[in-house]
This record gives C-alpha cells, structure tokens and sequence, in this order.
C-alpha cells in the first residue's frame, strides 16, 4: 500500500521544539509506534502526518506523493483519537459512514461497506445505537471501524487504547494488531506504555524531548538499547556507573563501587567511566553446588526484600555493601532466598548493554 | 454513601417545604386563574367565558399577535446570537472579555426602559423622529410590531448567545478533526457535526426567548399602542378600566399558559431526546481567519453588543435633560431627578427592600432544592425537578392574577400587602435560583462530603459547616442577579402593588401613561444605575462560580 517518508520535521511551540528535526521512514504494511513519555512530541509528530498541526519544516510524503501541504480532509489517513471522538450527534452506522458520505459514495454501497467495516469490528447489530448507550471498548471499535471503512491509505492512533481498564487494553491491542496484519495497512501507532509498544509492533521510534532516540524492532529495542534512557524507558533495570579496570577484546572489566563486574561491548579504555545496563531478569541466583556456565560472571549479594508478583518474583539486592541490584525470576524463589542471607549470582556479560557514551 | 443519604430525612424535608410553598403560591393561583374562568356570574360552571373572549375577533388577535411577535423575535435573536456566539467561540476578536460583560447587561435592564427609550428617540414626538422631520425625511412608524420585535431582539439575545456559545466551546477539538480526518472539509464538519451539537443549546435559548416575549408586559405596553397583545389584554380585562373582569381575564390568562407550557413541553420532549455529552478536554482554536473576515467579525460583535445598550444609555442622558411638559430641551438639568424625588423617594425604598426580601426568600427556598436535585436521585427529586421549573411556564401576569384571585378573601389574605409581591417574586426566581445553585454545586466535588460524613459529621451539620461555606460565593452572586431581575419587574408588580407599595417600575410606569416623560426617564436612569452597579460589583464573584443569567 504506502511507504511513509518523513524528511526532517520541525514543529516549534515558541521557543521549544515540540519535534526537533525528524526523518522516518515507515515501510509499506509496517505497524510503527512512536514511544516515548508525555511531552516527548510522539503526538505532536502523529498530528503532523494527520495534518492537525503545521510543519515548520521538513516534508512528508506517501509513497511519491508529498501530502504535508494538503489540507486534512484531503489526506486519506484514517485517525483513531484518544478519547474515540465519536460524533455524538449520530448513530453508530452515521458515525461510521460519515467519511464515505464526504467522499460521495452511493447509498448501496455505502450500506454494504459500513456493515462490513462493523463486522470486521465486531459491532454486528450495533448500528442503530447512539453512542451515550456504548460502552468505553464498544466506542473504540466504532472508532476503529470509521477510520478503516474509508480505506485510508494510512492508519494512525494516537493512544486509543489509554481510557480502557487493563483487560480490555490487552485484548484490544491484540485485536488492531490483528486487524491490521488482516487489511495489510500501514500503520503509525502512538503510546507511552512500552508493554503496548513492544507487544504490537514491526518497529519502535523511541523518543524524547523531540527527537529520535532509537528505531527498531521490538527484540533490538529492548535486548540492545542505544542509550541509557532507552533502557530505563523500555521496563526496569539495573542501570550501573563504574570504571574500567581491564580490556579483553569486547570484554570489560568494570569496578562498580567495590564490586567488579564484567559487560561485552564496544571498545572503552582502561581507567575510563562508563555506563551499562543490566536487566533484571538477565541475573540468575547460582544455587549451591551448580556450575557457572562457560563465559558467565559471577558474584555475591545479600538479599533484600522479596516481592512475590505470582508468576514472577522480584527481590532486591546489595552487593559490596552499597551496590543495589534488582533481581527478576519466573515462579517462586528457591529455599534459600530470605532477607538477609548471602546469594550467589551469574550472568552471561553478552547480554549486557554497554553504552557508547559515559 | 448514597445510600444513606437518600435515606436521610434532609431531602424529604426539603421536598415537602418545597411542595407546600409552590402549592400555596403556585399551584392554587394558577388553579383559581383556571377555576374563575369557568364561573358564571351567580358562581355556577360555564363556557360562555371561553365563547365569548374567543369568539371576539379582538382577542383572536391578540392571541395571534403574541404567537407571531414572539416567533419573529425568537427567530431574530437566533439568527444574531448563533453567528455572534461562533465569533466569540472561534474567531480573534479583540475585547472578548468586555463583550462577555456588555452582552449580560441587556438581560437584567429593565426591558421596557428599553422600549420606552426607542419611544423617546424614534416615536411620534421623538427626538430623531423630529429632527428627520425637521429635514423633510419621512419617517416610519416604530410602534407595534417592527418596535416589537426590535426591542426584543435588542434586549434577549444574550439568551441565545450564552448557551450557544457554552456549547460551541463544549464541542471537543477531537471531534472536528476526526470529521476533517474522515475527509470532510471545515465546512463540512461544521454543517454536520457541530452544528448539530450545538442545536440543542440554540434551542433552549431560543425558546427561552419565545417564551420571555409572551410573558413581558412592560414593552408591548409602552409600543405595542393599538396592537392587542394577550399579556397586557389580560391585564386590562382583570383591571378593568371600566369594570373588573376577572373571569375574562382568567380566559386570556389562562390561553397564555397554554402557550408558555406548550412551548417548555416542546422543547423539553426534544431535548431529551437530543442530549449529546462531548465533554471538551481542549476546547477548539480559534481560526486563523484574514484580515477581512476578522474586521467583519468585530464590527458586527461589537455593533450588535453597543446597539443593545444604546437605549439605556439615551436614556441615562435624557433624564439629566430638561424637560417642559412633554417637550425635551437641550439643557443639562437635574430637574428631572428633583421632580421625581419631590413626588415622593418611597418607590426607591420599597423597591430595595421588597427586592432584598425576595432574592433572601428565594436563596433560602431555591439553594436546597438545587442541592437535594444534584445529589440526590429518586422520584421524590424528579417531581420536585419539574415542579422547581414550573414558574417558567407561568408568566407573570398570570401568576400575579391568581394570586389576587386566591387570597383576597378566606383564611389568608394578602391582596394590596407586600407580603403578595415578594411571595410573587419568590415563586418567579425559584428556577434560577435553583439553577444556579446546581451548578454551584457541581463545581464542588461529592467526596468533600462523604469525608465530613466519615468523620462524623450529620449529613445536615455537614451540609451547614462544609457544603454552604464553599458555595457562598456562588449564592451571594446569584441573590445579586435575583435581586436586580426583581428591581426591575413590571408583569406581577403592575397587577399586585398597591398604591403605598409601589415600586420604581410602577413610577414609571404610570409616568409613562401621563406625560411625564422627564420624570419616566429620571426613574429608569435611578433604576438602571441600582441594578447596573451591584452587577459590576459582583461580577468576578459571577464568573469565579460560572454563573449565566439564566
């Protein structure tokens, strides 16, 4: 259907930028999310697309085709809203064939379309019903539906799934996911919730204070962040300061404190600060007696409290006295896990991100 | 926690003195009003009234003329305040707080100074009417139904701008940009969505427009001249210049709620059908419009909110203007003034204390049936909803008419007392008051309550300690407006007052029926500077609590 080429976009409000200069390229058929936290400018960029706020400058383009100096209604993108802004003063079926109304589609198969579109939905039956007698979910599929019937060459939702309860959230996404694998579109998704952004999407754009901070697949994103504030923003984790004491190739030997531990990654000199992640469900407790597989670190910590979540386990930890640590493990923690007692730990030092820049 | 308060006896209580004071000087005047126009002279049941008074050519026509006046002035003010109320939603126009002010004033002057002003400056002997003459132009007359209506239009309009304007700016951003997004032009969108929305709003006002041109007696008093109208009919008939009629009146009366209840029915079945929530998160932009259209839009929003006040400003110049007998002269004087206070300051005094009187009764009546209609829901509440905006639907001359009816003999009489009046005006500024103090009331947050209850504090204690401290700033800017909407009526007043109680609108009143037009003028300019300044007064407490005027 249609690549998306965003070429060095610039929204200033005053004197900050909401968007600092961005170039994307989103692929035919991709879902793309932009991630990031409120006020980074993932809206404000989406809105650009949708032409809801102008471009300082920069362009964008469907396939060949520049669409940023279009006005809105001629754009051909079907937006999902945040707060669903179904028109109150129509029926559901209204609501849905409003587009195909102001495209002058005849009365036949307007009719056919909007049943198919609630269909697709799952909104058989509804189209009589106003939108006061609708649920949060069921509003949601009717903005669903409205953005699709109209067969828009890009499909783009800005955080339609934050006024849902969590349940319905997660059987939601599922749903646009596979809707839109079904229909092929391309699609630019809006979040802050990085659960949301890793479960849905082909690729992620990170970003913050208006500009990119990492594009990827979802595994990239998370297992190999390029900046600090990416692997902090991507769910939790240990991120760790420290000098290093020795270099082997990719292998850095790293004093945290009093602890010395080991991380893989690009060169860094000896005697120089550094800075790298290390997630939580990356460290393993070593029990008693078992082997260090071959490769991994290994050191010692007392444990702290311990948080039992049901299928996941939480405990925290202090090594060398005041290094913390948060540990993550599937299932109950074995015997010898309690407040206060002396752990061994390992690692694979593979799986360790270790950032560039200090 | 809901639970227990509806079980609580606060609500009931309230209810019950609600229902007794409505009952007493609602219900049982407008029953006597209906009662009287079936007696015959010996007291016996009869239609003759009906067939009579209808079958008169002269009352047909004041029935018509009151239906028609009102259409074409609810029509006119529609079709300046929707245009004005998007301007001032959407587009840069400079002053929009100052117009906000401006537009609210026409609400609470006395409507028929503003009559009385065009009189003044466009009537037979008016001062423009003279001086075209004077130049050898032909001048039209402005008296019935062209002065009607342009009264009308000039002084309720805010009616429809006020809602129209609170709904243009309820329609959420989102909204119009998922039309646009759809592919819908701006035009588009506006035609089919919020256009739509906004409707129900334009109704509300309009009818209220409707509605206020049916009841009004002061305007078509001073220029409807020999178009018969059915509010000032029925006030003839009931006074009687040559005999009191109270049975034919009571048919005219009683025609006139027909038509009042009509309308508030019509617009009630079609609102609750229609009642769209968009509740705005972001209020929609104003539009980036050209230099052209944005002078366009300042002339006519400034133009419509000065020509409203013009009238009141003419008259606050010509009662500093000497006056020989009904000839004005060109000289600053305060003869005026001497003249009227001469006569007698009794007027200024009563009106002041029977209009503190009523605005006190009616806060004291109208804040706890605001809060037991918010906050509490069961049936008991839903009649009292109705029965709270039934005084709407009764238009003042009426109301005034039943109440003489019903207690100038029996157990109770108050006919020719003070006491009548400010019952009269009690009943007629109920459904504001009430309104106002749930919209008060929505402002402040339930759980505030629930906690002064948690911690043990009696639903009645806390509704005394917590609930009406945090609304007195919104009580005391609505006893304001009460009290200047009382200062300033006529349609029960001229049918209750007795001739020791009269007030400033009665002076002019009857000023204006003699020939003193000097003295008519010093009185509305007394009268327009009593309302006008404790509205200024007040005005930030009114804007702080979202008080309309309405």
């Amino acid at each position: 259907m249609t690549a998306i080429a965003i070429d060095g976009v610039v929204k200033r409000y005053g004197a900050v930028a909401a968007v600092a200069g961005i170039s994307l390229a989103v692929r035919d058929g991709e879902f793309f999310t932009l991630l990031g936290p409120s006020g980074c400018g993932k809206t404000t960029l989406l809105r650009m697309v949708a032409g809801f706020a102008d471009l300082d400058a920069g362009a964008i383009r469907f396939g060949e085709r520049r669409i940023d100096t279009l006005p809105p209604h001629r754009r051909n993108t079907g937006m999902v809203f945040q707060n669903y802004a179904i028109f109150p003063n129509l029926t559901v079926a209204g609501n849905v064939a409003y587009g195909l109304k102001a495209r002058g589609i005849e009365r036949e198969a307007m009719a056919g379309r909007v049943e198919r579109a609630l269909k697709l939905v799952h909104l058989e039956g509804y189209d009589q019903r106003w939108p006061h007698q609708l649920s949060g979910g069921q509003l949601q599929r009717v903005a669903i539906a409205r953005a699709l019937v109209i067969e828009p060459e890009v499909l783009l939702l800005d955080e339609p799934l934050s006024n849902l309860d969590a349940k319905l959230r997660v059987e939601m996404r599922g749903e646009i996911r596979q809707l839109q694998q079904q229909l092929g579109i391309t699609a630019i998704y809006v979040t802050h919730d990085q659960e949301e952004a890793l479960a849905i999407s082909d690729r992620i754009a990170v970003m913050r204070a208006g500009a990119l901070e990492q594009v990827g697949p979802p595994a990239e994103i998370y297992s190999r962040p390029a900046t600090p504030f990416v692997a902090e923003f991507m769910g939790t984790t240990n991120l760790l300061t420290g000098t290093v004491t020795g270099v082997a190739g990719e292998r850095h030997r790293i004093a945290v404190g009093g602890l010395e531990l080991v991380a893989h990654g690009s060169a860094h000199s000896a005697g120089s600060r550094v800075t790298f992640s290390l997630r939580p469900e990356t460290l393993r407790l070593l029990l008693p007696g078992e082997a260090l597989p071959p490769g991994w670190a290994r050191f010692e910590a007392v444990v702290g409290r311990v948080e039992l979540l049901g299928a996941l386990t939480r405990i925290e930890l202090v090594a060398a006295g005041d290094v913390a640590l948060r540990l993550a493990m599937l299932d109950l923690p074995p015997e010898p896990v309690a407040p206060g007692r002396r752990v061994a730990l390992a690692y694979d030092p593979a799986r360790v991100t270790l950032f560039a820049t200090p | 926690m809901i639970a227990l308060r509806s079980r609580s006896i606060f609500p009931l209580t309230v209810a019950a003195l609600a229902f007794l004071f409505l009952g007493l000087f609602l219900l049982y005047p407008v029953y006597s009003v209906f009662h009287v126009s079936f007696l015959d002279q010996a007291g016996g049941f009869t239609l003759d009234n009906y067939v009579r008074i209808l079958g008169r050519s002269f009352y047909q026509q004041s029935l018509w003329n009151s239906l028609t006046i009102g259409a074409l002035a609810t029509i006119a003010t529609t079709a300046i305040g929707v245009p004005l109320a998007f301007c001032l939603a959407r587009l840069p126009v400079p002053g929009k707080s100052a117009i906000l002010v401006l537009a609210a004033l026409p609400l609470v002057l006395p409507s028929f100074v503003g009559a009385y002003a065009l009189v003044l400056l466009f009537g037979r002997a008016g001062i423009v009417t003279q001086f075209l003459r004077d130049a050898g132009l032909p001048v039209g007359s402005i008296y019935g139904t062209p002065g009607l209506v342009w009264v009308y239009t000039l002084t309720l309009y805010p009616y429809v701008l006020l809602p129209t304007l609170a709904a243009f700016k309820a329609v959420d951003v989102s909204i119009e940009e998922a039309g646009q997004n759809l592919g819908a032009s701006r035009w588009r969108v506006f035609r089919t969505v919020i256009l739509p929305v906004v409707i129900p709003s334009v109704l509300s006002g309009a009818l209220l427009v409707f509605m206020e041109t049916l009841e009004n007696f002061g305007v078509p008093f001073v220029l409807a001249e020999d178009k018969p109208i059915l509010a000032v009919e029925a006030y003839k008939l009931f006074v009687g210049e040559v005999s009191a009629n109270s049975a034919s009146a009571g048919v005219l009366a009683t025609l006139l709620i027909v038509c009042t209840t009509s309308a508030l029915l019509l617009q009630r079945y079609y609102l609750g059908r229609r009642r769209f929530a968009t509740g705005a998160r972001s209020a929609p932009p104003e539009l980036q419009v050209g230099r052209g259209w944005r002078a366009l839009a300042t002339v006519f929003v400034w133009g419509v909110a000065l020509a409203a006040l013009i009238p009141f400003f003419t008259v606050l110049v010509i009662a500093f203007m000497e006056y020989r007998g009904p000839v004005l002269h060109p000289h600053l004087s305060l003869g005026n003034f001497a003249d009227l206070l001469h006569r007698s300051s009794r007027p200024l005094v009563t009106t002041i204390t029977l209009a503190t009187a009523a605005a006190l009764g009616a806060a004291i009546l109208g804040v706890p049936i605001g809060y037991v209609l918010t906050w509490f829901r069961s049936g008991v509440s839903h009649l009292l909803d109705i029965l709270a905006m039934m005084p709407f639907a009764v238009a003042g001359t009426v109301l005034g008419i039943g109440l003489v009816v019903a207690y100038n003999s029996g157990p109770l009489v108050l006919t020719g007392t003070p006491v009548i009046m400010v019952l009269a005006y009690m009943v007629r500024k109920l459904p504001f008051n009430v309104r106002a103090s749930s919209a008060i009331l929505h402002q402040i947050d339930p759980s505030l309550e629930e906690a002064s209850i948690n911690l043990g504090v009696s639903p009645a204690r806390t509704f005394i300690k917590l609930t009406v401290p945090l609304m007195l700033g919104g009580i005391v800017g609505g006893m304001v407006l009460t009290w200047v909407t009382i200062a300033s009526e006529l349609s029960s007043t001229v049918i209750l007052y007795s001739p020791a109680w009269a007030t400033m609108t009665v002076v002019m009143f009857e000023a204006l029926e003699g020939t003193g037009a000097g003295i008519a003028a010093a009185a509305a300019a007394v009268l327009i500077l009593a309302t006008a300044l404790p509205l200024l007064l007040v005005y930030r407490l009114l804007r702080r609590h979202e008080l309309a005027l309405m």
